[in-house]
């Protein structure tokens, strides 16, 4: 038994990795097409990073006040090439940035610097050149020059405070109030905002369901294709008489996909990694003791969700097989496990966006009643805590799968498997000769 | 002599059809014994029955005194099984196609290489079975898959349309090999072919099939003397009412 299983597992495997369809879009190109949009990815913030750095401006100080020099003193300490364009019109200055790398022309009106000694309002204003492209470039030196003035106008505003309050700290003055955000994490306090939870909680939530259903994908398509290219290659037939086990044949194919999808979805996640990894600097990241506040995965939330992940895997494949069983080639095989998707694809939204459970209750049901949605809502249980749930989950899905195993060992233990055809014509269920 | 095959009053239907209608023979053991008919007679639908794939409406088969329903996994050891259309694992070399098929029939190491030995000479491939078996010709791919059939000196190999595919050099290596290895190995034969050169050169004896029932048997000689025909054809037409 154990050697027929090996021989049929090993024959799989080295079918499935050697078909150049497979090979190509299920490991090279993952491996390969993520890594090289992290690459655009990095290359373009590095150089939008390098272009602010060497942004180079206009500027018409028709003010020559001791503000608009110290306006000026501080865009140049913060990088910026400035060129002075003092004496030329608004036109004449506009025709002379037109063509070259100046990004802004910035006018700082006469009168500037005495508004703010009188403590009122003055004018600056700022003119764009725009071109079109450049992305998020361009718009970041905007937010470039923007920060400068702003940084300016609060030293103004603490100058003025003080002057005004000669007793106070301006700090205290502008923020009344000091927010300390904390979270309570299964009933007990934690030192932790909880938007730095929730942001884990969200990295999780994001990776993990995305993770699952590329599996889940990978694999329903390798075990329909498994059956199916039996039927295209019209080798079935002789492998159904050979003396073995159906079932021995059923858990040789379901083995072999499942090998062969794991390695196809580590290429997917190691290239989905590293494309991630290539945004790290856009996410802001805390360094939290999840295991002093009670969230560190434990043997057991990890058990729970390898069991989970196992079973709607095995489901997962008993389904596609047994669909793939109505099918005559390839093509007809992924054309009917493909709507199948749907049932990944809709709890992995739901679970990325929102708590399942909160949700309306009718669609709660329908969303739990997805096996696959709970191998999801496992990912989730240290921080959750909801072993209960999850467990019942993985019951469910034992439940699922075993059906679906049945029903499978059966359509392969029969006749059905040679001769089983779904018409869409008339939807009805028909059989072939 | 013993009974290797015998169908009695077998009947399958697929769905309102009716494939096979009350069809009886009989095959002795060590005899080469061939389907004759029209292209949807029911000779595949026998020979799927036979070899496990199918389960009969009504009616029996038993293979060496086993009900082919009742103890198909009894029977399957005893057959190996060739289909009309059959192929090979397109991405398997033809020695890894016959290893991984040789490793159903024996647990051992050195009986499996012994059987892989075997098919590499009757398929007459050499080198080529290094190859990946999509860089095969039809004719090649024929002539590995009727290696694989024989290679295990089976006590009952099914073969439908065994020369399917093979030119005339080679259809006459696959007829001398068969009638070899049911003379020198016993192996009992049931096979069906559209070839009617061949099933005479090959059979022992013939059963003409028409609309699933069996029309006309006997020896070739003896359907030939029967019908007064020069050859196999004409009794075929004679019997079916073309001629």
């Amino acid at each position: 038994m154990l050697k027929g299983l090996l021989n049929i597992v090993i024959k799989e495997v080295k079918e499935m990795v050697r078909d150049p369809k497979i090979l190509l879009g299920m490991i090279i190109v993952p491996l390969l097409m993520f890594p090289l949009m992290g690459f655009a990815v990095q290359t373009s913030m590095e150089s939008a990073e390098q272009s602010i750095g060497e942004t180079s401006i206009a500027l018409m100080d028709q003010d020559q006040g001791p503000y608009a020099q110290n306006l000026v003193g501080n865009l140049t300490e913060s990088n910026f090439k400035v060129t002075q364009l003092d004496d030329m019109s608004l036109d004449q200055a506009i025709t002379q940035i037109e063509g070259t790398n100046i990004t802004n022309l910035v006018i700082i009106p006469s009168g500037f610097s005495q508004n703010i000694t009188e403590n009122g309002t003055a004018t600056l204003t700022i003119y764009t050149p725009f071109e079109g492209g450049g992305g998020i470039a361009a718009s970041s030196r905007s937010v470039a020059i923007n920060s400068v003035i702003s940084s300016f106008e609060n030293a103004i505003v603490d100058q003025r405070i003080n002057e005004a309050f000669t007793e106070a700290n301006s700090t205290e003055i502008l923020n009344p109030i000091l927010l300390s955000e904390k979270s309570i994490v299964k009933g007990k306090s934690a030192d932790v905002s909880p938007d730095v939870l929730f942001g884990l909680m969200m990295s999780q939530s994001i990776a993990m369901p995305v993770g699952i259903m590329t599996l889940l994908i990978f694999s329903m398509q390798l075990a329909s294709t498994a059956v199916a290219s039996e039927k295209e290659e019209k080798t079935l037939e002789t492998l159904l008489t050979m003396p073995i086990n159906r079932t021995t044949i059923l858990a040789g194919k379901l083995t072999g996909s499942i090998i062969v999808a794991i390695v196809g979805a580590l290429a997917y996640l190691v290239g989905f990694s590293y494309y991630m990894s290539s945004f790290t600097g856009m996410i802001p990241t805390g360094t939290v003791d999840l295991a002093a506040i009670g969230l560190a995965p434990t043997i057991a939330s990890y058990a729970i969700m390898g069991v989970s992940l196992f079973m709607a895997l095995l489901s997962a494949l008993a389904l596609a097989i047994s669909l793939s069983v109505f099918a005559d080639d390839v093509r007809g095989a992924q054309a009917l496990v493909g709507p199948l998707f749907i049932l990944f694809v809709v709890p992995m939204i739901f679970s990325m966006f929102t708590d399942i459970y909160s949700l309306p209750f009718p669609l709660s049901i329908i969303l739990l009643a997805i096996p696959f949605t709970h191998s999801m809502l496992a990912t989730n249980v240290a921080f959750t805590g909801n072993y209960i749930g999850a467990i019942g989950g993985i019951v469910y899905m034992v439940i699922f799968t075993i059906i679906v195993l049945y029903i499978a060992s059966r359509l392969f233990g029969t006749e059905k498997i040679l001769t089983a055809k779904l018409k869409f014509k008339g939807f009805s269920l028909r059989k072939k000769r | 002599m013993s009974v290797a095959v015998e169908a009695k009053n077998l009947v399958k239907d697929f769905g309102s059809i009716r494939a096979l209608d009350n069809l009886n023979f009989k095959i002795e053991k060590g005899e080469i014994f061939g389907l004759i008919g029209l292209n949807g007679a029911g000779k595949t639908t026998a020979l799927r029955v036979t070899a496990t794939l199918l389960l009969p409406t009504s009616g029996t088969v038993t293979v060496f005194g086993l009900d082919v329903v009742e103890d198909a996994a009894e029977v399957r050891n005893l057959i190996t099984y060739l289909p009309e259309e059959a192929g090979a694992y397109k991405n398997l070399s033809g020695f890894e196609y016959l290893r991984f098929m040789a490793n159903f029939r024996t647990k051992d190491k050195a009986a499996v290489e012994e059987l892989v030995d075997a098919a590499a000479e009757i398929s007459g491939l050499g080198e080529r079975l290094k190859d990946k078996v999509k860089g095969y010709s039809k004719g090649m791919k024929r002539r590995l898959l009727v290696a694989r059939a024989l290679m295990t000196k089976p006590k009952l190999a099914i073969l439908d349309e065994p020369n399917s595919g093979l030119d005339v050099l080679h259809s006459v290596h696959v007829r001398t090999l068969i009638k070899r290895y049911a003379k020198e190995y016993g192996v009992t034969v049931l096979l069906s072919s559209h070839n009617m050169l061949d099933v005479e050169y090959l059979c022992d004896r013939v059963a003409l099939i028409n609309k699933g029932k069996v029309v006309a048997e006997g020896s070739p000689s003896e359907l030939k003397e029967k019908y007064n025909a020069v050859n196999l054809e004409e009794v075929f037409g004679e019997v079916v009412g073309f001629a």
